[in-house]
């Protein structure tokens, strides 16, 4: 009796201490359990910390907004924090004005958007060269587009505006006006020409990202149809816009919204070739939002000049906005397909 | 028919050799022609719109630059600009040290932090979508003319020029510290912490979406291999999701230095921008050359040490 009691004894302490685990259905349940457990938590602490840092993120834009629709009491008043008590539309008024909304929209769209459409065109063929075809010095210029895209605009900034003021390739007119002692002058500071001659030849802003990605797109098609399209006789134009272009849907919205918004938010390239304050696209004149207000509304500083420059920021915004929200369900799902990571 | 032609060829060759020369290199040759096609409004570009005017920009920054209606006067100095940059211009080493210092902090901050926030959006759950476009609002609307305005780096005379500002309000860490009683340099710190943190996270957006696209062309399969193998989560990120994403990362690095170097809010391109705008081109060509040259040479000792230390040499 003692040795077997004691055997059993010592098998119950033990399993009180460490449970059976060689039975496979308990170990099932307790191993789904804590699975179920552990992936509930980590679902809330993903969540948690997403909307954290998603607050973060959003903050701007909704402090933005409450801020443009304040009425002037509740600046002073210490219970509103978001929502404002009396909606008011003035500020945005104010902000009309003192941006000079419609000139400089105008000017936005001719001149930035004109060009964004231009770099995607012609950075898409340019991209379709070097991605389908081995070329002596295919090596020199994949080495160059990695250094366009590393020099930044404002290392460059300067000659490029005093090239323009007096304009003249490989001087040509220099020599002309010297052999006809003529003095014509080609000056394409203040016009739109400043912007669409470098789109033009591809190297418009950030021109080198965009023909990289379209690089890495191009090589990830797939090369029978356009071998077919050879064999069968066609040209270079015809199996490009026959070929890769309808195919490529997918790139050409990442690249159109990644060149819109840069164009839109462009400051450095247009303070420089535009001197005149008409011709200011939008992102220019609202950096001098603050003079602006002074001037024209003479409002200096305070809470109305804080409104009236948040309602601005907002004028800024909405339309890329707009049109973000409305491609953002394929852009979201295009930058997993376009493949720029190889 | 075929096989009459290389008998032919064989039997005209010379020395009786069986092997046809060929006059060109195949098919791949012959479409090269096409290429230059395509490529050649972009070298005209390159050459008159990028190569010339490094060059010119280099000159300019040894010389004093006069921009008069008979054209451009320039005038060799030789390293004055360069000396003016940095003795009597009181401002420039200060702007200088602060704008190298935010990009050496920067620079890694944002990039671990895209790669750990692109692994929580990567995994499949309800809000993904929403989250994911969350993220990449701040490439649109906290561009760099936005928050310049908002952190009050315009004449709006009301709001303090600080990033501080902005973060003050948006989380009230003065507040939280005065209630627990701690002192107040504490609280400073605090909130120059939470701005620098908001700064960063709003420089986050286009790398957590070529981190998430990168880890979604890791094949499951290597995924499977891990969970099969007995991995835990963290030796799963290691050893499976890390390596794979190497190039991806070269790529978020070199998006993000440019990003960093031309931000809007970057002190050091403002002054020069105000020489600029005074027509003083030759100094504020000197003053961006020195600072490009620093960050170009901190991009080139980081990519060196990457290549020798990380990058596994198999392709």
């Amino acid at each position: 009796m003692g040795l077997k009691g004691e055997i059993e004894m010592l098998q119950k302490v033990l399993d009180f201490i460490k449970p059976n685990n060689s039975d496979p259905s308990e170990f099932l349940k307790r191993y789904k359990a804590k699975k179920r457990i552990l992936g509930f938590l980590i679902a809330v602490f993903r969540i948690l910390v997403l909307s954290a840092i998603g607050y973060v993120v959003i903050y701007p834009m909704l402090s933005m907004i409450s801020v443009s629709f304040k009425s002037l009491a509740d600046f002073s008043d210490p219970s509103v924090l978001w929502i404002p008590k009396h909606f008011t539309l003035a500020h945005y008024e104010n902000a009309r004005i003192a941006l000079n909304l419609f000139t400089c929209f105008k000017n936005t769209i001719l001149y930035e958007v004109v060009a964004a459409v231009i770099e995607i065109i012609v950075c898409s063929f340019v991209a379709y060269g070097l991605a389908r075809f081995d070329f002596k010095g295919k090596n020199l210029l994949m080495f160059m587009l990695i250094l366009i895209i590393l020099v930044p605009d404002q290392m460059i900034i300067i000659p490029k505006v005093v090239n323009y003021s007096n304009l003249d390739f490989l001087g040509i007119l220099g020599l002309i006006n010297k052999l006809f002692d003529t003095s014509i002058r080609i000056n394409i500071l203040n016009t739109g020409l400043a912007f669409y001659l470098p789109s033009m030849f591809a190297v418009g802003l950030r021109s080198g990202i965009i023909i990289f990605i379209y690089t890495q797109f191009y090589k990830g098609l797939p090369k029978e149809l356009e071998e077919a399209a050879w064999i069968d006789g066609a040209g270079l134009f015809k199996t490009y816009t026959q070929i890769a272009l309808p195919s490529s849907g997918v790139v050409i919205t990442t690249v159109s919204i990644f060149a819109v918004i840069w164009h839109w938010n462009d400051y450095y390239l247009a303070v420089m070739y535009m001197n005149v304050t008409d011709k200011w696209p939008l992102a220019v004149r609202l950096s001098d939002i603050g003079n602006q207000l002074a001037i024209t509304l003479a409002i200096w500083g305070g809470d109305r000049g804080v409104a009236a420059t948040n309602a601005a920021c907002v004028f800024f915004v909405l339309p890329v906005l707009i049109m973000y929200i409305f491609l953002q369900r394929r852009f979201v799902k295009s930058i997993d397909r376009v493949g720029i990571t190889g | 028919m075929y096989t009459e032609r290389g008998q032919n060829n064989m039997s005209k060759s010379n020395n009786g050799s069986a092997i046809k020369k060929k006059k060109h290199g195949g098919i791949v040759e012959l479409k090269s022609k096409y290429g230059y096609i395509c490529v050649s409004p972009w070298i005209f570009g390159l050459i008159v719109f990028f190569i010339l005017p490094i060059f010119q920009s280099f000159y300019f920054s040894f010389c004093d630059v006069v921009l008069t209606t008979g054209g451009l006067k320039t005038s060799f100095l030789l390293f004055e600009n360069f000396k003016y940059a940095f003795a009597e211009e009181p401002n420039f080493t200060d702007y200088l040290g602060m704008s190298v210092g935010k990009f050496a902090y920067s620079f890694p901050i944002i990039i671990i932090l895209s790669m750990i926030l692109a692994m929580l959006l990567d995994q499949k759950f309800k809000g993904r979508t929403f989250f994911r476009s969350l993220y990449f609002l701040p490439v649109i609307i906290a561009s760099g003319v936005i928050l310049g305005t908002i952190l009050g780096d315009t004449n709006v005379a009301s709001q303090s020029n600080t990033d501080a500002s902005v973060a003050s309000e948006m989380i009230n860490v003065g507040q939280i510290i005065e209630w627990a009683g701690l002192p107040d340099t504490i609280s400073m710190y605090f909130q120059s912490a939470v701005a620098g943190i908001m700064n960063l996270i709003w420089n986050c957006g286009i790398q957590i979406v070529l981190f998430i696209s990168g880890m979604q062309s890791i094949p499951d399969l290597y995924h499977e291999v891990a969970k099969v193998e007995g991995a835990t989560a963290w030796e799963e990120f290691w050893f499976v999701t890390f390596p794979s994403l190497s190039r991806v990362t070269v790529l978020v690095a070199i998006f993000t230095m440019v990003e960093l170097m031309t931000s809007q809010t970057d002190k050091v391109i403002k002054l020069a921008y105000t020489y600029m705008q005074s027509q003083s081109y030759g100094q504020s060509s000197a003053m961006l050359w020195i600072y490009f040259a620093i960050i170009g040479l901190i991009m080139a000792i980081v990519l060196l040490a990457y290549n020798q230390f990380c990058a596994k040499k198999w392709d």
